[in-house]
């Protein structure tokens, strides 16, 4: 298989999900040999964010994140319903 | 070619000017990156480059300029830029404006750091080639039918085509380290937490880091020296000791880690073994023997926790606020990650997946715990084979392998990077060094040691 960018047609696009699912399987199995029953995940410190109040956008910040919008409409971003 | 040092030197008592520094650069992009060569590392350059450069030029007058004054530094296209397209390169994002600068950004600006464009990348960094850009591949400038490496394709290559002094590129299973090793420059995965990822576009929280790369050892540290620093906007960055790109000496008290992993090409065993055996012998270093559990298991740990956070990371990405949808406009490598990761979410419940693949995580940073107990850094390649020719048909198996070497280090959270060590077929070979998390000032004094002896 050529790792080349290409689009992705409907019959590759169910292989792809079976290749997946064979791999995760594969690399699941191989970690099932180890004794993983006693392993305690460390606490990591300061994963909790504090969400203060946020900080204030500058006054282009709108327009910018508005321009990348594909569908709007004034004030809002336009999403069609159920097609997401 | 000079030295970033020297490069630095020559900046900042006037003898270059930051203008004249950008032009050449500019005109080397202009001769072989979408022609001559057609490298292809960058896929926006910034157009108002020159502008910036006459302001550095000003401060550096003044005697105000920053620590990179007039460096020219290329940014992957997964670190927000304002004013830059960060397309992650992908036709998902192909019209995506920066709407703000990643924390790394505005430390560079405040530096006085001249940010000349984006790079090429592997389309959201899956990948570890730099041909699954929606964009094309980008080409090794040390050998140019071949692969980068990647996901950091174009920063690399930034660097190595003599496009920029600095790159920046992220690191989440070798990202940075392995184009850094295939394409001969020096490319450094900070331990996690040292640099703030606000603003970068994520493949795997729980794994990424941005990183520096360049030419030098120097250049690489001054890079991270700038962007490392808690940030309140990443809950997991810490603040660690400094980093001091002037004190890069290690010493003689050093206990170098050897590690010995099978299925390495011979030839780039044989190249770093006597590397670190001529250091050894120049400083006085000592070198132990040591064996690292459950490192062999790093590939299979590594990809069950990426493609959950990969495709937990990629619901945004919904078409709506930004861009299209992404399973209807991205490659192939994209998508098997995406359906991998929703399999895996789907089948949860049982722990078989992602709650095994954390556990091994931990073990895996346990042995890593316990060695640095014993020596003061790990070595070993950067990259078990030499880089395919692009376009070369490969399992996807044996594509995940190029990470075999450097995912240990992103699972266990310590720092790393890849230094030049030589060429075989005319083919770069990078040496791998890891140090404990936060130790970066270690690992790159033993760097700078190395690289010094030519």
């Amino acid at each position: 298989m050529s790792y080349l960018w290409h689009q992705v047609s409907e019959e590759e696009r169910e292989e792809i999900r079976k290749e997946a699912k064979r791999i995760l399987d594969d690399f699941s199995k191989k970690l099932a040999s180890l004794k993983l029953k006693d392993v305690v995940l460390q606490d990591k410190e300061n994963l909790g964010r504090i969400e203060g109040s946020g900080t204030t956008p500058d006054s282009g910040f709108k327009e910018r994140m508005f321009a990348n919008a594909p569908n709007k409409n004034k004030d809002a971003i336009l999403a069609e319903k159920k097609k997401w | 070619m000079v030295s970033t040092e020297q490069k630095l030197q020559l900046l900042k008592s006037g003898k270059l000017s930051a203008v004249d520094n950008v032009k050449q650069f500019l005109s080397a992009i202009d001769k072989d990156d979408q022609k001559g060569k057609n490298i292809n590392a960058f896929l926006e350059l910034n157009k108002n480059i020159l502008e910036e450069a006459k302001r550095v030029d000003e401060k550096i007058k003044k005697d105000k300029a920053g620590k990179l004054a007039g460096l020219v530094i290329s940014v992957k296209s997964n670190i927000n830029t304002l004013g830059m397209k960060a397309t992650c390169a992908s036709k998902v994002l192909d019209n995506y404006q920066s709407t703000y600068d990643a924390a790394v950004i505005e430390k560079i600006r405040a530096e006085d750091g001249l940010i000349i464009g984006m790079t090429n990348m592997d389309e959201f960094a899956c990948g570890g080639s730099g041909e699954t850009s929606a964009f094309g591949p980008t080409k090794n400038p040390a050998s140019l039918e071949r692969i980068t490496g990647g996901s950091s394709s174009g920063a690399a290559a930034s660097v190595a085509a003599g496009f920029c002094d600095l790159a920046l590129g992220s690191d989440t299973g070798g990202s940075i380290r392995n184009p850094a090793s295939h394409c001969g420059v020096v490319g450094i995965k900070p331990s996690y937490g040292l640099v703030s990822r606000y603003g970068l576009i994520d493949l795997s929280m729980s794994l990424d880091q941005i990183g520096p790369l360049s030419q030098d050892v120097f250049g690489s540290t001054l890079l991270l020296s700038v962007i490392a620093g808690k940030d309140d906007r990443d809950a997991i960055s810490q603040q660690s000791k400094s980093i001091e790109y002037s004190k890069l000496d290690s010493g003689n008290k050093i206990i170098v880690g050897r590690l010995k992993i099978k299925d390495i090409d011979s030839k780039i065993q044989k190249l770093i073994d006597v590397r670190v055996e001529e250091a050894s012998k120049k400083y006085g270093w000592k070198i132990k023997d040591i064996d690292l559990s459950f490192v062999d298991l790093a590939i299979q740990t590594y990809y069950l926790l990426v493609y959950v956070e990969f495709f937990s990371g990629t619901r945004r990405f919904d078409g709506r606020r930004y861009g299209g949808k992404i399973e209807e406009a991205c490659g192939p490598e994209v998508l098997r990650r995406i359906l991998g990761g929703s399999e895996i979410t789907k089948a949860e419940y049982g722990g078989k997946y992602y709650d095994r693949a954390l556990k091994a995580k931990q073990l895996i940073a346990d042995a890593f715990a316990k060695a640095f107990k014993d020596v003061d850094c790990i070595v070993m390649p950067t990259v078990p084979k030499l880089p395919h020719n692009i376009g070369e048909k490969i399992s996807v198996e044996s594509m995940y392998a190029y990470d075999a070497l450097t995912i240990p280090a992103n699972l266990a959270g310590c720092c790393a990077l890849s230094l030049p060590a030589g060429k075989i077929d005319g083919v770069p070979v990078g040496l791998q060094l890891m140090s404990d998390k936060f130790e970066e000032q270690t690992m790159l004094s033993i760097a700078s040691m190395i690289e010094k002896l030519g």
